[in-house]
């Protein structure tokens, strides 16, 4: 503890709410959270195209859907955390992965439903992209104080 | 054979400034908010590379630990650009070699994730704090919600084996340690948060 210097006035002082306020996100990272969630629609629409065909039990074709997402999206985490930071793309990134991996399955094992890859793949981009607007929006609703205890005690005015 | 803790977090510092570059900008801000509010003599629990340092005030008067030798060689370069009073200190957050009542603050950046016992980790926090003593953290937890609580838990599974487990319930740890939660804030969803206790 040497050269260490005690000049602390009571810390519950300390835990009052900062003055200083957070500035906006950089668009970077606002952009760059789309990207990432239209590049996981994409490729797990893909990856899922190519494997499930319109002939497969579709309670199979969900389950093989979903584990081809959770494969596609925990290989793009290793590409898009380094850039985006890890929870803002872990999440997104899991219901696009886990959640349209399942719903495409679905639909590539319905005859009535199959659709040409190009618009399989479109709607795709169009799934991470709402995936990203709605976990961000889910953000802007949760982000913020939780929980602050009244004051109480010597040391508080 | 499982790894132990040093062995993980010393594999873990060589790419750890690069798989954390995008999390360290977009966090920065909510950092700088939170370390502001050190005050007096505190202890920085598992200092990683040091990328954290740049964000303390620049009277901060701190002993930063980790458990990790090839971590705090990292932070030992980044602590001489901070303009920081910091004194590094190889050591395990479970079994401190600090006498009781020896710090004013206690500052953790996602550390009780990877703390192999959390509990007995805060306790050791809890011990070293001198009474009235704040702790700051900047932590991710286990999210209340059920989709995302699941995922969690699943990638945890495999997370553990090579980093942090990501669904901790930090804040019952917190309590259970026998702090006084005073402030609970979210900064990513209901997963990233601040948690501000006294002792």
């Amino acid at each position: 503890m040497n050269g260490l210097s005690n000049k602390s006035a009571d810390p519950r002082e300390c835990l009052s709410d900062s003055s200083q306020e957070i500035p906006p996100e950089p668009l970077y990272f606002r952009l760059g959270d789309y990207v990432a969630g239209a590049v996981t629609g994409v490729l797990t629409a893909l990856a899922v195209r190519l494997i499930v065909g319109p002939q497969w039990d579709m309670v199979v074709a969900m389950l093989v859907g979903m584990g081809v997402g959770m494969l596609v999206h925990m290989t793009l985490l290793l590409l898009f955390i380094p850039l985006l930071g890890t929870f803002e793309v872990m999440m997104p990134l899991a219901m696009i992965g886990m959640y349209g991996g399942m719903l495409f399955g679905m639909r590539d094992s319905m005859q009535q439903a199959y659709v040409p890859m190009s618009t399989a793949l479109e709607v795709g981009a169009l799934f991470g992209l709402l995936v990203v607007f709605g976990i961000r929006w889910w953000d802007r609703q949760l982000r913020g104080v939780v929980f602050v205890r009244p004051e109480e005690g010597p040391g508080f005015p | 054979m499982p790894i132990t803790a040093r062995e993980k977090w010393d594999w873990l510092s060589l790419t750890y400034d690069l798989m954390t570059w995008g999390e360290d900008r977009r966090q920065r801000d909510k950092k700088r908010r939170l370390f502001a509010k050190v005050r007096g003599r505190t202890l920085l629990v598992a200092v990683g590379t040091g990328n954290d340092l740049k964000y303390l005030p620049a009277d901060c008067n701190l002993i930063a630990i980790d458990i990790s030798p090839r971590m705090i060689e990292r932070a030992r370069t980044k602590a001489r650009r901070a303009a920081v009073n910091i004194r590094l200190v190889l050591m395990d957050a479970q079994r401190m070699a600090f006498a009781d009542q020896t710090f004013d603050t206690v500052l953790t950046v996602c550390t009780f994730c990877s703390v192999p016992d959390p509990v007995q980790g805060l306790q050791e926090v809890y011990r070293v704090l001198k009474p009235g003593g704040q702790l700051l953290m900047f932590e991710h937890v286990r999210s209340r919600i059920s989709p995302l609580a699941f995922f969690l838990d699943f990638m945890t599974f495999i997370t553990r084996k090579f980093g942090p487990d990501l669904n901790r319930d930090t804040i019952g740890n917190v309590l259970q340690a026998g702090f006084r939660v005073q402030r609970e804030e979210n900064v990513y969803l209901d997963i990233v948060k601040t948690i501000e206790a006294l002792k």
